[in-house]
Parts: C-alpha cells; sequence; structure tokens
C-alpha cells in the first residue's frame, strides 16, 4: 500500500469500461475534491454512486473535462444537481454548450446522448491546476478532438492523457473523416509525451501504466497505418461507434441498427467518400467487419454485444 | 447498477469492487473476476 505521504493518496481512479471513461479525483488537505471527467449518460447513476464512495464524506467542489466526447461529460448535469459541483470545461465548444448545439457537440452525428449541462468555468491550455500540492500543467492535446486537453504534473511525472494515449492505442481520429487535419496533431501530442517522459500515465480508458515507452511505440505504429490508409481509419470511426452503441443497448434488431444510423453525419460521410453503397448495405458491410474480429455476434436478425 | 443485487449490470462487479479496482493487485482482480464468474451464472 502508498503511504499516506505519497503522491498515490491524493488521487484515485475509478476505472470503468468503454461506455463510460474513467474518473479521476483528485483531493486536497481540506476534504475537496476535483474530478477529471464524468462519463457516459446512460451509466450516471453508477458514475455519482462511485464518485460518493470514493469521496467517502468529502466535498466535490468542480468536475473539470478533458474534451466533451459524450463519454467524458454525461455525467455533468447529475454530479451538478447531486453534489453541487461546478462545471470547467476546455473553450473549443463553449458556444455550443450555451446553446446545447448537439450537432456542433457531435453527439447527433455519432448517435449518441448526454444529458444537457451549463458549464461554470473554461480551462485553457497553459492553466496551471494546483490541488492537494500537486500543480497540474494543462497542455493542449489535438488530435482525437481537437479541442482537447490533458494534465501534466512535472514533479511526479504523472500524465492524465484522456485519449491521447491509452496503454493501447488512442482514440479514433474523427477529424481526418470529414477531410480535417487530425493525424498530424494526433503525431505531435504524441511526440509531445515522449519528450516529458512520464512515468505513470492514467489514461481516458484502461488501466493506468507505467511503460510509457512500449505504449508509445504502439500508439505510433498504429498512427503510421492508420495515416497509411485513411479508409481504414473512416471504417475504424465507424465501428467505433456501432461498438459503443452495442455496448449500451446490447442486443438490437438489424434493421433498426441501421436506422439508428442512418442520417447521422459520421456514417454518412464514410459511406459517400469511401464506399457508396446503399445505407443499409454500408452498415452491413461495418457490421460484417465487427463480427469477424469477434466484437460483436449476429443471430437471425439481431446484431448482440459480444463481451 | 441492479437496483435489488447491488451488482453493475454489465460487469457483475460491487460499487466497492469497482472503485478499488485500478488500486488492486493483478492477484486481487482475478479473485474478483473468479467471484463474477458464478455471479454471472447465478443470475
Amino acid at each position: 500500500m502508498m503511504s499516506a505521504a505519497s503522491p498515490g493518496s491524493s488521487m484515485v481512479v475509478l476505472e470503468r469500461g468503454w461506455v463510460s471513461s474513467n474518473n479521476i479525483l483528485l483531493f486536497d488537505d481540506n476534504h475537496n475534491a476535483i474530478l477529471i471527467d464524468s462519463g457516459y449518460v446512460a451509466h450516471h447513476q453508477q458514475t455519482l454512486q462511485l464518485v460518493r464512495h470514493a469521496l467517502a464524506g468529502r466535498k466535490l467542489t468542480r468536475v473539470i473535462n478533458t474534451h466533451l466526447h459524450s463519454d467524458h461529460c454525461g455525467g455533468n448535469a447529475m454530479l451538478k444537481r447531486e453534489l453541487g459541483a461546478t462545471i470547467t470545461i476546455p473553450p473549443g465548444h463553449a458556444d455550443a454548450v450555451r446553446r446545447w448545439d448537439e450537432a456542433a457537440l457531435g453527439y447527433s452525428g455519432c448517435g449518441q446522448a448526454c444529458e444537457r449541462f451549463m458549464f461554470d468555468a473554461l480551462i485553457t491550455p497553459g492553466d496551471r491546476l494546483t490541488i492537494g500540492g500537486r500543480e497540474w500543467h494543462v497542455l493542449a492535446s489535438p488530435g482525437h478532438d481537437p479541442d482537447s486537453i490533458v494534465l501534466w504534473d512535472p514533479e511526479h511525472r504523472t500524465l492524465i492523457s484522456a485519449d491521447a494515449l491509452w496503454e493501447h492505442g488512442f482514440g479514433a481520429i474523427f477529424a481526418e473523416v470529414e477531410g480535417s487535419s487530425g493525424f498530424r496533431e494526433q503525431r505531435a501530442i504524441l511526440q509531445l509525451i515522449q519528450k516529458l517522459q512520464p512515468v505513470r500515465v492514467i489514461p481516458g480508458h484502461g488501466r493506468p501504466f507505467t511503460d510509457v515507452e512500449q505504449a508509445l511505440e504502439r500508439a505510433s505504429a498504429r498512427l503510421n497505418a492508420l495515416e497509411a490508409d485513411p479508409e481504414r481509419n473512416a471504417r475504424h470511426v465507424i465501428k467505433t461507434l456501432i461498438k459503443f452503441y452495442l455496448l449500451i443497448v446490447q442486443e438490437i434488431r438489424t434493421e433498426d441498427l441501421v436506422a439508428h444510423f442512418s442520417g447521422r453525419r459520421y456514417a454518412e460521410i464514410v459511406n459517400e467518400r469511401f464506399f457508396r453503397l446503399p445505407f443499409a448495405e454500408f452498415m452491413l458491410r461495418m457490421i460484417d467487419e465487427l463480427v469477424a474480429g469477434g466484437a460483436l455476434e449476429l443471430r437471425d436478425e439481431i446484431v448482440a454485444n459480444r463481451h | 447498477m441492479d437496483a435489488a443485487t447491488g451488482l453493475c449490470a454489465g460487469c457483475f462487479r460491487t460499487i466497492e469492487e469497482i472503485a478499488r479496482w485500478s488500486q488492486m493487485t493483478d492477484r486481487d482482480k482475478q479473485v474478483v473476476l473468479n467471484k463474477l464468474a458464478i455471479r454471472r451464472v447465478s443470475k
């Protein structure tokens, strides 16, 4: 066990799955806490229970989002309502949040949901966040999301990496699907992490890890492969969105799954750019690839999640 | 979470187990995973 004085004692990582991002609690010495990222809306009751459990009577003062994808901020509204926490977001989507524009926030385009919330403050690259005797530097980390931030504690060489670096990979590069730049930014953030040389990374998904060199090598190889084959990246984005949806609904009639994604921005763009098939046929192809890869099962007219 | 059992509907862990997961050793995790297999079939 870590001693009370170790840096680990001022932090609790609630490791979630792929639908909800990890939630990271940072504590100070006055029984206050900050939460980094709040999970997906479908899990918000569990998020609240987990956060309450970890708080053990201490007060949650702020929720800070690394970025505003639905799996990172879906518990914001609930945590504000139930625990009275304020909400802090990176500035990129501030206007979209103010008017709750689900298209600009990407929720409608991804076929995902998020409970409406309002933010109280902004966190900007270059800011410093001091809590529990630790100082975190706020760094820009475009790539997976143009407006994402990561948090870097140089003294303890610890990085809260959001979806910029996981033990095995990184978050899908959505911008490239739309024809905007994302690979170059993702490469830059991997290079920055390489330069920082963290000894511990707390990712947005999956377990915290210390073999950062290996993770960077894997991420870099994966980025090279995606960059060399934009169609593969586009297929990966759509398959990620389908798998995400199946993780929530667990099983669904094939035609209902096709209908759920019909007219959704990313599915339409990928089909238009790379396949030009009737939409249902395009979706069946993506589903077949997920089945072949062992991520989903097909039973008669039903698509089911596979653990 | 399942209100009757107090278990996560997806992974069958308790709140306590999920909350402690990231601090558990691989051995502790395996102990929990063994319990989950039983909880899953007795659902």
